[in-house]
């Protein structure tokens, strides 16, 4: 049963220090940028491609800050789920849990869920403390939030959490798939950062002009920016080239870990 | 001994099942043969040391029969399951590899809580495989602070869980202390009680003369002997320590015997001869020495310990698998 492999990956997640660290840091990174976005915010027109205070009262004005947090959130749910896989191989404990269920499809398939459950709750969780840190921060700077109570903003604000969801989906897939490659987690963690924050964003885009659009990483925070990465790649783009990435790496992902040897 | 003598041998009560039985186990990694065509048979019930030098395979050949390394080739069957469906055996099985390995900012319970879950199993059968590994106490503190023999212990206690037909331990004895080795074979001695069958491999052979009463040795890979504990020590004569009352008669004493056919090894440091695995009883080598007109003031058996087994097997320059008794008197 997948719902009790499910359930005992839990057990492992519900840590009190992985729990609230992961979940307070993500609430704290992303109430961070709303923070920082409303007391640096000119009254109008835009300063340092930051919204002016006129631009925050609009309907979508309370989901900007959160938008702008959204690749670092990615970027945390793929260390934590590579951390997830990568410690079953460092510690030794696969051994341990495939002799308790060594139908592997479905243990993979279990900890893919439970993950991405945890992640989701962490960055729904964010969204909820980052709104209210808005609204505090709106009241701060005389910004009306009449507009964000409106039909059009609560439909910005569903667009936003869904779009970084799935943004985060998809981080934690390759976090995992990635970590269960290296069976390292400190290797795993570094490298995926490294690709993410560093290789993708800073030389590759600059050293081979036209890539951006099929880099996994800038795919997936278009997705979760609605379209806005800052590298001029289209939702539909980000979203179909980050769905490949997505499937080859669930397939990829499955196959090896179905049939390769458990030496650790 | 084959493997069908071995089984039959072995089977004073439950002669015709085998919990583990493989027919040509082979693993290769890459050019490498780890494991060389493995004929196992281990009968349901036994308490089977498994044993070789180091490097000889024997913790492939675990993870072969738990379904965590594919065998290259060859078959097998496990509690009546195939091989190449463990998940057709293993609910009835509770393994402890190598090393025990668990989630270090997990608490004892939590760690088996994790496996519990994991394989349907109630909690309420955590409790008692703590108590009965002695863990109960500190099951509450984390995995990272216990000793090396509790998480041995820990480990003994997850591999309880399934309530098992069938146990596999590697090194159980693996960094206890000599209390602690004391306690894992009681624990182990308890599991036969209960009707488990326990495949034990240590390096430690004083350690499975006294739990087991059935082995397997295998080095390089392949098999050099299996079969009951027993026939070793039925199929064996102790050599016979003999010393003269003047240790200037030892030359005397050991051409007089030589002379008689016997094979016979002088030990000038105290003064005696070992007469190997002799078919003379002692009465008679008394009465050939008196012949001779020496006087002995010792005459001594010297049983063959496992141990001694164990490096006649596997330093042999032999490469018969079915290797028996008989090639190592």
């Amino acid at each position: 049963m997948i719902l009790a492999a499910f359930l005992s990956e839990w057990v492992k997640l519900r840590r009190r220090t992985l729990l609230w660290s992961t979940y307070l840091g993500l609430a704290a990174a992303a109430s961070l940028f709303v923070v920082l976005i409303f007391a640096n915010a000119p009254a109008t027109g835009t300063g340092g491609g930051l919204p002016s205070l006129q631009q925050l009262a609009r309907p979508d004005g309370l989901v900007f800050g959160l938008t702008r947090a959204a690749f670092l959130l990615g970027v945390v749910a793929f260390g934590v789920a590579a951390a997830q896989t990568a410690s079953e191989y460092s510690l030794g404990t696969l051994r341990q849990l495939l002799v308790r269920q060594p139908r592997r499809i479905r243990l993979l398939a279990a900890k893919m869920l439970a993950v991405i459950t945890f992640m989701l709750l962490a960055t729904a969780f964010a969204a909820v403390v980052a709104f209210l840190v808005a609204n505090v921060m709106a009241h701060s700077r005389g910004v009306s939030t009449s507009a964000w109570f409106t039909g059009a903003g609560f439909g910005h604000l569903l667009k936003t959490l869904g779009n970084m969801e799935l943004a985060v989906i998809g981080y934690s897939i390759l976090g995992l798939v990635v970590g269960q490659f290296l069976r390292s987690a400190v290797a795993t963690v570094i490298l995926g950062f490294a690709w993410l924050l560093v290789i993708e964003q800073a030389i590759l885009t600059r050293i081979v002009p036209g890539t951006a659009g099929w880099l996994p990483g800038i795919s997936l925070s278009t997705i979760a920016g609605d379209g806005n990465s800052g590298f001029g790649v289209s939702y539909k783009h980000g979203l179909a080239v980050a769905a490949g990435y997505v499937v080859v790496a669930l397939v990829t992902g499955a196959i090896t870990f179905a049939r390769r040897d458990v030496t650790a | 001994m084959t493997v069908i003598e071995a089984t039959q041998k072995s089977g004073d009560r439950r002669a015709s099942s085998l919990a583990v039985s493989t027919v040509q186990l082979t693993k290769r990694f890459g050019d490498r043969t780890v494991v060389r065509g493995l004929d196992l048979a281990i009968p349901t019930g036994a308490v089977c040391g498994f044993v070789g030098p180091n490097g000889a395979g024997k913790t492939t050949t675990i993870r072969m029969l738990l379904g965590l390394i594919r065998p290259t080739s060859g078959t097998g069957s496990i509690l009546g399951g195939s091989l190449t469906d463990p998940a057709s055996y293993l609910h009835k099985v509770g393994a402890l590899i190598e090393s025990p390995a668990f989630y270090p900012h997990l608490s004892g319970r939590d760690n088996l809580k994790v496996l519990a879950r994991l394989g349907r199993i109630p909690n309420n059968v955590i409790e008692p495989a703590l108590r009965r590994t002695g863990m109960a106490e500190r099951a509450g503190d984390k995995y990272r602070s216990y000793s090396l023999g509790m998480k041995q212990r820990l480990g003994i206690a997850a591999a309880l869980l399934p309530r098992p037909e069938l146990l596999i331990l590697d090194e159980p004895t693996n960094g206890l202390d000599p209390a602690g080795i004391v306690e894992m074979r009681g624990l182990i001695k308890s599991f036969t009680e209960d009707g488990i069958t326990v495949l034990v491999s240590s390096h430690l052979m004083a350690e499975i003369e006294q739990v087991c009463d059935h082995l397997v040795v295998i080095r390089g890979g392949e098999l050099v002997h299996q079969g009951p504990v027993a026939d070793l020590s039925a199929g064996q004569r102790p050599d016979i320590v003999v010393a003269p009352e003047h240790p200037a008669d030892l030359g005397r004493l050991i051409r007089l015997l030589e002379a008689s056919g016997l094979l016979v090894t002088p030990d000038s440091n105290e003064d005696t001869a070992v007469v190997t695995a002799s078919d003379a009883s002692a009465a008679e080598l008394n009465r050939r020495a008196t012949q001779g007109g020496i006087t002995l003031r010792r005459i001594s058996e010297r049983t063959h310990s496992l141990e001694d087994f164990f490096f006649q097997l596997t330093t042999e320059a032999t490469t018969n698998p079915n290797h028996d008794m008989g090639a190592i008197k």
